[in-house]
């Protein structure tokens, strides 16, 4: 394959990848259908932003953000029923099984584990011996304007994070199981071994927890923009949306076979992230996975970066074999 | 000859080699133990028969079939009128993903030739497990929720305050906020929810379900799409 030059990098030369929006395909459909998956995301997105901005004192709480996140999650699986981007990537039994068990995981075992030893536990300690009065001017600022600087703020992190397991063996190694993943559906996000899961899940949101709106505006964001990273539906977004915000364009082509592609779009939410730092390409894939697309099971999942660090540190660190002299 | 019963559709298991090998006191332990397997082992064997076209040979049928086996990670063999297979690691896509291994046989009946099948699946087991291993986290969170210390009587001095709103969002009709809740009520408000086993319960109750669900679905799935190849001319 001889690949597409992006900047200096050549893209594409392990596998097929699409470069460029022009070449990336449209919804197919009547004019009903292209308004909806034309205008469905930043439609949603600005729904989202308005009710938590005005939602009573009453109903502006976490459960409600939980119970919506929920509802929004089950019609997303709907659009992919409806218009998927792929067929390939359709949502069989099996993968919807294996995509909710990393779900309830991350519900259960790794959201203890957070809370006794990951961000929450950090965040708490330093709340307890911070001056507050030192964050008066981000207290007094309008609240779209917090919920998009603590959006930007995780987000930047997570940039970074996420750059870093790309580049970084021991980081590596337990990111590598999520990019095993041979489609895009809308719980793949949570496909991973729990050590990643739980890394991934240290960030500073927690930290701005004594504004309550601005969260739980940031996490609408959130909500209306990083859940279509992982998502089997083939939308027109429109121009602005895709060079602002993140899409599964990107996101799949982050985990493109091609080995030049997956070091690319690193952010969540915000791809001018990656494009203030050289690392957007805006394009696709359709055949996704590592090895040439090797399936994990799910106990390969949980143990690949403990046997493959083993393996690491003995090449390294191992006494060399003696070898019998001719 | 006699229709196959699905329970002489045994695959070549490992019973088979141990049956050989073994003494007849381990012998019949085995034989006991596959008559105790057989009340629990419909949790992640599917068996089942499609009726071949007339006039279709077995050799024709098995031959119909052979493409859903040449797949990546996927081992075939057949012999005569049987087809056995084993997956490893299959990819999302192939269309027998679900299941591990199996052997389909073509047998005779008064009424004509048969597909019979027997298929079992690792995926269906650990789905039905699934809702043990979250009622054990369940348990978990309670027994986390019992050590926790009670929530501290003084409350930070940022909870004693309201915060100020903003006057553009006072102008746009944005809720004011409200006086943080005393003690730290708020906080340990969501502490508890952090230490709730709820969503262990609801996952469990979401796996139960998925079992159903998947049990029923993938046994007429794969029946549907023996049927159809078959079909196919």
């Amino acid at each position: 394959m001889d690949g597409v030059l992006v900047g200096k990098r050549l893209i594409g030369t392990q596998a097929p990848v699409t470069v460029g929006w022009e070449n990336i395909p449209r919804v197919e459909g009547g004019p009903v259908k292209q308004f909806i998956f034309t205008w469905f995301q930043p439609t949603m997105l600005f729904a989202l932003i308005a009710f938590w901005y005005y939602a009573p004192n009453s109903i502006a709480k976490t459960s409600t953000a939980i119970g919506i996140g929920i509802g929004f999650r089950v019609l997303l699986l709907a659009l992919e029923w409806v218009n998927p981007r792929y067929e390939s990537w359709r949502l069989t039994w099996k993968e919807l099984v294996t995509d909710l068990f990393y779900v309830g995981l991350g519900f259960t075992v790794i959201g203890l584990a957070e809370y006794y030893i990951g961000s929450d536990a950090v965040i708490e300690a330093v709340q307890h011996s911070f001056d507050w009065h030192k964050l008066a001017w981000f207290t007094g600022l309008p609240l779209l304007v917090q919920a998009f600087l603590i959006s930007f703020i995780f987000d930047f992190g997570q940039y970074w994070m996420h750059r870093g397991m790309h580049n970084w063996y021991p980081l590596w190694l337990p990111h590598s199981v999520h990019h095993y993943i041979t489609q895009l559906n809308i719980n793949k996000g949570a496909v991973g071994n729990p050590v990643e899961l739980f890394l991934i899940g240290l960030g500073v949101g927690g930290f701005f927890d004594f504004l309550p709106r601005a969260v739980l505006l940031a996490g609408a964001i959130s909500l209306g923009i990083g859940t279509y990273q992982h998502i089997n539906v083939r939308f027109n977004s429109p121009r602005w949306w895709r060079f602002l915000f993140y899409t599964t364009e990107h996101h799949s082509l982050h985990h493109s076979q091609d080995y030049e592609s997956t070091r690319s779009n690193y952010s969540n939410n915000f791809i001018f992230i990656d494009r203030m730092f050289g690392t957007c390409i805006d394009g696709e894939a359709e055949l996704l996975g590592m090895e040439g697309g090797r399936r994990m099971s799910i106990s390969e999942q949980m143990t690949y970066p403990f046997t493959e660090g083993w393996k690491a540190i003995k090449e390294r660190f191992g006494r060399p074999v003696a070898v019998p002299a001719e | 000859m006699e229709l196959l019963r699905p329970d002489s559709l045994r695959l070549p298991s490992r019973h088979a080699q141990a049956d050989a090998a073994q003494g007849d006191i381990e012998k019949a332990r085995s034989i006991g133990d596959r008559a105790s397997l057989r009340f629990v082992d419909w949790i992640w064997h599917i068996s089942g028969s499609v009726p071949l076209a007339p006039e279709q040979s077995s050799d024709e049928a098995l031959g119909k079939l052979v493409p859903l086996f040449r797949q990546p990670g996927t081992s075939y063999e057949r012999t005569g009128d049987t087809l056995t297979f084993r997956k490893k690691d299959p990819v999302a896509q192939d269309k027998m993903s679900v299941f591990d291994d199996g052997i389909l046989r073509i047998e005779k009946a008064v009424t004509g030739s048969v597909l019979q099948y027997h298929l079992t699946s690792r995926i269906l087991l650990l789905c039905f497990l699934a809702p043990l291993l979250f009622l054990s986290f369940a348990g978990l969170t309670l027994v986390a929720g019992k050590f926790e210390k009670p929530p501290a009587k003084e409350s930070k001095k940022k909870k004693d305050e309201v915060l100020p709103q903003n006057p553009i969002d006072k102008f746009l009709g944005a809720p004011a906020p409200e006086k943080p809740k005393k003690d730290g009520a708020d906080k340990s408000e969501e502490d508890d929810n952090k230490l709730s086993p709820t969503s262990a319960y609801v996952f469990a109750a979401l796996f139960a379900s998925l079992y159903a669900v998947g049990r029923i679905l993938e046994s007429r799935l794969i029946r549907a799409l023996f049927k159809k190849k078959l079909l196919e001319s």
